[in-house]
């Protein structure tokens, strides 16, 4: 992570130089000791190992941390992948069909939920999706890329 | 003035106001009865609601859900001894003691009432210190803003960790924060920074995709990794009698809630320090309270006073908006999302607030009180049946929350720009947690940096180096050093300390 950091922090700083004074200033003036920064937290996480990592002392939300790794690491795997999923879904078929059909999916595919409680759920998610923001926020939500695809054939009027 | 708070609370009580408040109290009742949701997550859920709404609507709708959270997460961390936010931690010590001993009734009742009262202390510091506050803001130029900024990331970056290096991890966050802000067309020159050739990009990084994201896809993941209902395991339970018992006990006690009230809006005007050590510091000082070893030895194992001190700390809230209001500096990551809103509402924090907008910033005083009000009467009149939603099934309950995160995320511009910003902030947030980066440092970076360069921009340009040398500029740069420096400091003490205490026995 903190190699990362300094490759940007490096990163912008060269980008910086280009710019004209007033562009660059506050770039720089941050840029530059995030290089440093990151460069010192960088060698201490690589002399010092274990030691260097200090997350148990972060105040912020922490994960869960369980016994058995294995089940943990394919938890995590599962829930990505299905975070990763509702997002192609949202690009493919867009909001309005994606969102019924995620939420549908996961109770029954993820959760194991019941057929009735599934069914009552997604009707839910979809009437509160409906209601909420297309009808009272009036939140112009983007075709799926698939219906602009039929469109562009002339398959979908 | 006077007609300034009374105009206030007219703004509040005006019914289409006061309706978003009572909205915005019920939202965030909940928010804070269910641990899987925190408080900055679901006010940055709650952001693309705003956008309709006037200012008067909009922040009695945003505060009224954000006071209360601290108020209703102190009930799950009584009843099940898990906290229902990461700000009422401190309060499981003696609430769920009490709890299992079967008073849990009384334990919720000091703790609504503590709590109570703590927030209409913090609320009436606000007011107080309005009038106090306003000269000396109005005092402020453009570089004394910059290092007012400067002493914000300091304290958050300094606060945000305990222990070795945890200065170091806050300010890279915080220096991160700044350079994702520099993203889009630079606003003094008009040069694209960072945009790969994207329109989209032109703008900079929009604050909504990136909060929502940032902080409730990592909740997500750990929500689904626990994989049981939010509130795990843990058996529901009856509250039992008692709820008037407790009330009594924080008037019988009511010298310790003034006291843990006070040590909330000290905290909570501190940028940075959060409602977690304001809890664990008045925890600290209830305990102290004791007069014998026998008493204190009491604490832990169901004490009321372990209840009263944490919750009274609730005065943290009201407090808190201060130098969010007054200088634009957010104490915490509700109020640094708060802030975000100002902005979105086009009304930038500092000293309009207290000429211009004089009236709206008593209604959030009076919104403060008010919300607290009903989400403890209500949590009085319906605690038992709303202790049950904590058993919600973590299946049920993720997919609806990845909904309110892309929703919420695309409506910040409508394009599938804010959707890719959501997931990419959802991932830089989950490996930040995961190595041990502070998130709050990140965020105030972020949504500060268009003000920070715009003042140090006005600063170098007007006054050349010579801002460095303004009495005002060294007192703030000295503070901010002296932040820095006081948590090595005190690690330096408390060492030599323990070293003297092994030399004696």
């Amino acid at each position: 992570m903190s190699l990362a950091i300094m490759f940007v922090a490096a990163g912008v700083i060269i980008s910086a130089v280009g710019w004209p004074f007033k562009t660059a200033l506050f770039p720089i003036v941050v840029g530059i000791p995030l290089f440093i920064l990151s460069t010192i937290q960088f060698l201490r996480s690589a002399f010092l190992g274990g030691k260097g990592h200090i997350k148990e002392a972060t105040i912020d939300f922490k994960l869960s941390e369980m016994e058995d790794k294995a089940l943990e690491k394919k938890r995590t795997i599962t829930i990505c992948l299905w975070i990763l999923g509702f997002f192609f879904m949202l690009l493919l078929i867009g909001f309005p069909i994606a969102v019924p059909l995620f939420v549908f999916l996961y109770m029954k595919l993820q959760g194991k939920e019941k057929w009735g409680t599934s069914l009552l759920l997604t009707f839910i998610a979809w009437a509160s999706f409906y209601g909420l923001f297309v009808k009272f926020c009036d939140v112009p939500f983007m075709e799926g890329w698939v219906q602009q695809g039929l469109r562009a054939l002339r398959i979908l009027s | 003035m006077f007609e300034a708070l009374i105009s206030g609370l007219l703004m509040v009580l005006q019914w289409k106001s006061f309706l978003y408040l009572v909205i915005g109290a019920f939202i965030g009742y909940w928010v804070g009865i269910l641990p899987g949701i925190g408080g900055g997550a679901a006010l940055a859920l709650m952001m693309p609601f705003i956008y309709k709404m006037t200012p008067g609507e909009a922040f009695p709708f945003l505060l009224g859900m954000h006071s209360v959270v601290q108020t209703t997460g102190d009930i799950t961390s009584i009843l099940f001894g898990v906290p229902g936010e990461p700000t009422t931690v401190a309060i499981i010590l003696d609430g769920h003691a009490m709890a299992k001993k079967g008073e849990a009734g009384r334990a919720l009742g000091a703790a609504l009432m503590s709590a109570l009262l703590g927030a209409l202390i913090g609320a009436s510091f606000l007011a107080l210190a309005i009038p106090v506050v306003r000269p000396l803001v109005l005092s402020f130029g453009s570089p004394e803003m910059f290092m007012v900024i400067i002493l914000g990331l300091t304290c958050i970056s300094t606060l945000s960790g305990h222990g070795k290096g945890s200065l170091l991890l806050g300010l890279i966050s915080a220096a991160l924060g700044l350079i994702f802000s520099l993203v889009g067309q630079d606003r003094q020159a008009g040069i694209l920074r960072f945009t790969f050739g994207q329109l989209y990009l032109w703008n900079g990084l929009a604050l909504i995709p990136i909060a929502m994201g940032f902080f409730a896809i990592p909740e997500i993941i750990d929500l689904a990794v626990t994989g049981s209902s939010i509130a795990g395991a843990l058996p529901a339970g009856k509250l039992g009698k008692g709820v008037m018992e407790g009330i009594k006990d924080t008037f019988r006690h009511f010298s310790l809630t003034l006291r843990c009230s006070l040590i909330g809006v000290f905290i909570g005007i501190m940028p940075g320090l959060g409602g977690a050590v304001a809890q664990w510091v008045s925890y600290a000082h209830a305990t102290q309270s004791a007069k014998t070893e026998e008493e204190r030895a009491g604490f832990g194992k169901g004490d009321v006073r372990g209840v009263i001190g944490p919750a009274s700390a609730n005065s943290k809230e009201g407090a808190g908006l201060l130098p969010t209001v007054g200088f634009g500096i957010p104490a915490s990551t509700g109020t640094a999302i708060l802030l975000g809103a100002f902005f979105l509402l086009g009304i930038v924090p500092g000293p309009d607030m207290l000429t211009k907008y004089l009236p709206l910033t008593f209604s959030l005083v009076w919104t403060v009180i008010i919300a607290n009000i009903l989400v403890v009467a209500a949590s009085l009149l319906f605690i038992n049946r709303l202790a049950s939603m904590t058993e919600i099934r973590g299946s049920i309950i993720i997919p609806f929350i990845l909904l309110l995160t892309f929703i919420g995320g695309y409506t910040a511009n409508n394009h599938i720009g804010d959707l890719i910003l959501t997931l990419a902030s959802g991932g830089v947030g989950y490996l930040m947690v995961r190595f041990g980066f502070p998130r709050p440092p990140f965020i105030l970076g972020f949504i500060l940096g268009h003000l920070a360069e715009t003042y140090f921009y006005i600063s170098t340009t007007r006054y050349g180096v010579e801002w460095l040398y303004r009495p005002k500029v060294i007192v703030i740069f000295l503070l901010a050093v002296a932040v820095a420096l006081y948590p090595t400091y005190q690690r330096g003490r408390l060492g030599r300390k323990e070293k003297e205490s092994e030399v004696k026995r």
